[in-house]
């Protein structure tokens, strides 16, 4: 705990924030909740000359408003303001659940949505909601704003898209539609760790039958991933087949590491699968 | 070679005016065991997992070693201290955790007794021993393998405590 000392610097802006970040040329990391950041310095597997601090930074970074099928989601969100956000429940309840599995009550109060997304491990849970859902994040240098795919941000471990002069805003995740279900399945060695394997489902049903879905992974690989054969799999398919569609995905790169190895991890992937796909069935069927 | 900046931070801890002048990379842990004396949250993972430095961040838990003091200048900060009577005395909560000897070694209590207040505070109707357990998950005990935290927790709600 007796970390490398480093400047603290606060931002009064993301322009202020995006300007001390091309200042330090690399030499500086943005702080926002910091429940993934300062453990990392604690540990001291990250070392850095100076921390900018954009909890204080105000306008667009915050509040979740409903726009255009939209929900459109402030960056220094907390993930509890998530959790029990009456809108997110009601309107994209899969992002919900997902958070509901992140760390513990105290990581949840002070961690914020763009501070996940931008820390981008993949066996976390927001991303893979991302992923799933099909979001949009917005990404601003101080002058200049570009939207960029969920899919396209994650690019590896601990890796993004974010130019080092950038950071994230606001997110935008489109709203559950009608006949649509949700279902959100984990393992992880205690409750509140990431997860080993972590599955997320969307599927809208007809007449009983799954018409469209969209499922993914994390955990897996270096990022969040769909899994683009299973969904061609389960169309067609029911409550009750719905599992037995999901198969041995055995194409799955997986990577073994201290957690499970990588046939543990394929195993984990298309039980979790299966079961995601099986409570989004039956929500979107009720 | 970087050297920290010095940060002048100013809390309210257990309702007290504390103003200290210290580097601003200092985890609020450091900052209220090195820096102010305060020692009763304690230093037990360093990354957020074990609970044993919970303190109140404007009356919400927060994992003290993984928050820095500059982040947070200006808030109220609750310790397990905040819950005794104004003579010092035990307060109620804390009696319950004594009566039902709920602390053995005692490291991971003033955590368990944060956590326990904000959980008895912001129940929705009574828990049950399965949902105090479920909401004790980031609390790490060694010792006495919960059951009797959970029961001081259980008496404590029974008799209407809070804090």
């Amino acid at each position: 705990m007796f970390v490398k000392p480093f400047r603290y610097e606060r931002a009064d802006s993301l322009a202020d924030a995006a300007a001390m970040l091309r200042a330090a040329d690399g030499g500086a990391k943005v702080l926002a909740g910091g429940q993934s950041l300062l453990p990392m310095l604690n540990l001291g597997l990250l070392d850095f000359d100076a921390l900018i601090d954009v909890g204080h930074v105000g306008g667009r970074a915050h509040g979740i408003a409903r726009e255009d099928g939209y929900l459109t989601i402030g960056a220094l969100t907390t993930h509890r303001e998530l959790e029990r956000d009456a809108e997110v429940v009601a309107d994209q309840p899969l992002v919900s659940a997902a958070v509901g599995w992140v760390g513990s009550s105290r990581i949840r109060a002070r961690g914020t949505i763009g501070g996940s997304l931008a820390h981008s491990d993949p066996a976390a849970e927001l991303p893979l909601a991302m992923v799933v859902t099909g979001a949009t994040y917005d990404l601003t240098d101080g002058t200049t704003t570009r939207t960029v795919k969920a899919t396209d941000f994650h690019e590896s471990y601990f890796t993004t898209a974010l130019a080092e002069d950038e950071l994230i805003e606001r997110v935008s995740v489109p709203v559950l539609g009608p006949g649509w279900g949700w279902g959100f399945a984990e393992v992880s060695r205690r409750r509140g760790d990431f997860a080993i394997v972590a599955a997320a489902a969307l599927v809208r049903v007809m007449d009983g039958h799954i018409v469209e879905s969209r499922v993914g992974l994390a955990g897996v690989g270096d990022r969040p991933m769909r899994l683009g054969a299973i969904e061609i799999a389960v169309e067609g398919a029911g409550v009750v087949d719905v599992g037995e569609r999901v198969g041995p995905l055995e194409g799955l790169d997986t990577v073994t590491d201290v957690s499970a190895t990588a046939e543990h991890r394929r195993h984990l992937a298309r039980v979790l699968a299966a079961r995601a796909l099986t409570d989004a069935t039956k929500r979107a069927a009720a | 070679m970087t050297a920290a900046t010095d940060i002048t931070v100013t809390l309210s801890v257990n309702g007290t005016t504390v103003t200290r002048t210290a580097g601003g990379h200092l985890s609020l842990l450091r900052w209220l065991r090195d820096i102010a004396d305060v020692t009763d949250p304690k230093y037990g993972c360093g990354e957020g997992v074990c609970g044993a430095c919970t303190v109140l961040v404007d009356g919400e838990p927060a994992s003290a070693c993984i928050v820095l003091a500059a982040q947070v200048d200006g808030a109220a900060i609750t310790t397990a201290a905040g819950l005794c009577e104004a003579d010092g005395s035990l307060g109620p909560l804390q009696q319950r955790f004594h009566e039902q000897h709920a602390a053995q070694c005692g490291f991971c209590t003033p955590g368990m007794l944060l956590c326990a207040h904000a959980m008895l505070r912001d129940a929705d109707g009574a828990l049950t021993r399965d949902e105090i357990r479920e909401q004790l998950h980031g609390n790490l005990c060694r010792c006495t393998g919960y059951t009797d935290i959970v029961d001081a927790i259980e008496d404590a709600q029974s008799r209407g405590i809070t804090r």
